[in-house]
């Protein structure tokens, strides 16, 4: 394809300096990302059991809310009926402890079941915070920053990211016929950095648009709607509430009010289902959501189900939603629905979809993280590839290996925040499954931060020769030692899938860094 | 017609062309768009949605671009001029519905 030199010269420019200023925190976003494909296995592999008699059987649930309502009133403001309990939600039922809570994430849950003896047993715990929180290193690419603060610096960093695929696209489309498949092993490194990343680039270009645009859109639209609300809206600001996947409504009234109007005239549990099932047959129902809103005299409670539907693409990371009248079990809102939704609806979903891989189950997760780690191996390609390209033009200016500030602080960071952050990940995943209740917040941050932070001292003192060799070495045994120390957990513990499979990774992947270390050394001392 | 080599001499310009003037014309063709279609604004509407969308990619696309601009001034004319044009656009529109 013939593009003008110039214009070629002039994004091989702009793609070499954006992709040198994003490429670090988007390997922190893409590694993070592709472990957070599996946010939900692993926090069932986290969470300890609890010590809660079995959930009873769904057709006995409205004895359970009647027993938790007269002990708890205020339990009936906001609850969730779970379907399939499992270790990150052991009980039939469950309320947030605090009902004015709406944050990101896990949160104290208030369980409830039923003793063999009828007696209500209730306990407060969270779920693990392990996976939440490398799912926030995802998010805030890695920062530790508040919250809203991070996800505009990570729009930013979208915002060049999209540039660095647009411009390596032009800089790389002359080429393109030549070069694909070539790639030259027996030359020189800086070849082989190229070739492998033109390649990696090239074959996963529409995941990395996708995932550009979308994390554009997810840090820019609060702004946007904003000015929409401005631009379009007339007369009395519409309250955006249960329908938006992301906001939570409820209001705070009188508990025992709230308890009169909440279960009388409901259908019974399993009697939505069935409703629901006929009207979407297909849709499997994670949770029944209840909220009861207080209104001017009256009270009104609406219903959320959460359900997921591997056939269709799902709004939610994990779920889809359908709104459902309480009273009769009708499907009031199919907005979010999978395979019920308008077109309109089904193509913006189909657009978020594509970012989280919430279609098509288990098989586009596992390929959604093969791609996730490939984007990483593909930033660091470039990094490397910048850096062996200015210490040549270095050397050949300067002679004798001398080399300026700049490359030599990116040469440092580059190594530093990568095996930073894999071996901070390996850690948390070793340790996790000894800590209570699975880890919390603010211990996953300490234990990740202070191995990352470790990681990049550490390549700013280490030598130029040794640095990477040794750092990949720190890695690679962090992740082997995590397999046999999560290895040595199952027997303890009951073995579960997500266990074995991060166990098997680690090793592969720590296998794969020695490896790479021994071959480079190879390749030097030849 | 002779043409000029493109260089990146005045990239900082044309970015910061792309990036602020840039972001007033999608925002600017949001509201255009949005005023032809009577949307509401209400964030639970397709039609909000989509809007978003739009002006994120008319901004993405307009970033992609900005470096093929002869000069960092011109890229100012262009995108500034393009902005207050929708922006004139929008406010004629209002008047026109509202009337």
């Amino acid at each position: 394809m013939k593009i003008r030199p110039d214009i070629v010269q002039v994004y091989r420019e702009v793609h070499s300096w954006v992709g040198i200023l994003c490429g670090l925190f988007l390997f922190v976003a893409f590694y993070a990302g592709s472990i957070s494909m599996f946010e939900q296995p692993l926090q069932n592999w986290l969470t300890p059991a609890p010590t809660l008699p079995e959930p009873i059987g769904l057709e006995a649930t409205p004895e359970l809310l009647q027993k938790a309502f007269a002990e708890h009133p205020n339990a009936s403001e906001h609850y969730t009926i779970v379907i399939t309990p499992d270790n990150t939600r052991p009980a039939r039922l469950m309320w947030p402890q605090d009902p004015t809570h709406r944050g990101h994430g896990p949160q104290d849950f208030v369980l409830g079941a039923l003793s063999p003896t009828g007696d209500l047993v209730t306990m407060t715990r969270r779920p693990s915070e392990v996976p939440f929180f490398i799912d926030q290193l995802h998010e805030q690419i890695g920062l530790p920053l508040p919250h809203v603060v991070a996800r505009y610096v990570m729009g930013c960093v979208a915002l060049a990211y999209f540039l660095a695929l647009v411009s390596g696209v032009i800089a790389f489309l002359p080429a393109l016929k030549k070069m694909l498949f070539a790639v030259r092993l027996g030359t020189g490194a800086r070849k082989v950095w190229l070739d492998i990343h033109n390649l990696v680039g090239f074959f996963s270009l529409p995941f990395h648009f996708v995932i550009a645009t979308t994390a554009v859109v997810f840090a820019f639209h609060d702004p946007i709607y904003a000015v929409q609300g401005k631009l379009f809206q007339r007369g009395p600001v519409a309250d955006h509430g249960s329908m938006h996947p992301h906001g939570h409504s409820g209001g705070r009234g009188n508990g025992n009010l709230v308890h009169a109007a909440s279960l009388e005239g409901q259908m019974p549990p399993l009697a939505i289902l069935d409703a629901l099932r006929q009207q979407a047959p297909g849709f499997v129902a994670d949770t029944l959501e209840y909220t009861t809103q207080q209104g001017k005299g009256k009270s009104q409670t609406t219903l959320r189900i959460a359900g997921h539907d591997n056939r269709y693409p799902m709004r939610g990371a994990t779920n889809g939603f359908a709104m459902v009248d309480p009273l009769n079990g009708k499907v009031l809102s199919a907005d979010y629905l999978p395979g019920h939704q308008s077109a309109g609806f089904a193509a913006l979903t189909a657009f978020i979809a594509l970012h989280f891989g919430s279609y098509g189950g288990l098989p586009v997760r596992w390929g959604y993280y093969c791609m996730g780690l490939g984007g990483a191996f593909l930033f660091y390609t470039g990094n490397r590839l910048w850096i062996a390209a200015r210490q040549r033009r270095e050397e050949k200016n300067a002679g004798e290996g001398l080399q300026t500030r700049g490359t030599w602080l990116l040469s440092c960071l580059t190594t530093g925040c990568i095996t930073g952050c894999m071996t901070g990940i390996a850690i948390l995943f070793m340790c996790a499954p000894f800590l209570p209740s699975g880890g919390s917040y603010a211990q996953a941050s300490i234990l990740y931060y202070m191995v990352f932070l470790l990681c990049v001292g550490l390549s700013f003192i280490l030598k130029e020769r040794q640095r990477e060799p040794l750092l990949f070495c720190v890695t690679g045994f962090a992740n082997i030692a995590a397999t046999f120390v999560i290895l040595f957990s199952i027997t303890w513990r009951h073995a579960s899938l997500p266990a074995l499979s991060v166990a098997t990774i680690a090793l592969v992947l720590g296998c794969f860094l020695l490896w790479s270390v021994r071959r480079s050394a190879c390749r030097l001392s030849a | 017609m002779t043409e000029t080599r493109l260089n990146n001499r005045q990239w900082l310009a044309k970015f910061m062309a792309a990036l602020v003037p840039g972001a007033l014309l999608s925002f600017g063709a949001m509201a255009v768009v949005g005023t032809l279609c009577h949307t509401t604004g209400d964030i639970r509407t397709v039609s909000a949605q989509f809007l978003m969308w739009m002006a994120v990619l008319v901004w993405l696309a307009l970033l992609g671009s900005c470096f093929l601009f002869r000069s960092g001034a011109r890229a100012w004319a262009v995108l500034g001029g393009a902005a207050l044009l929708v922006w004139g656009v929008f406010g004629v529109l209002t008047k026109v519905i509202m009337a």
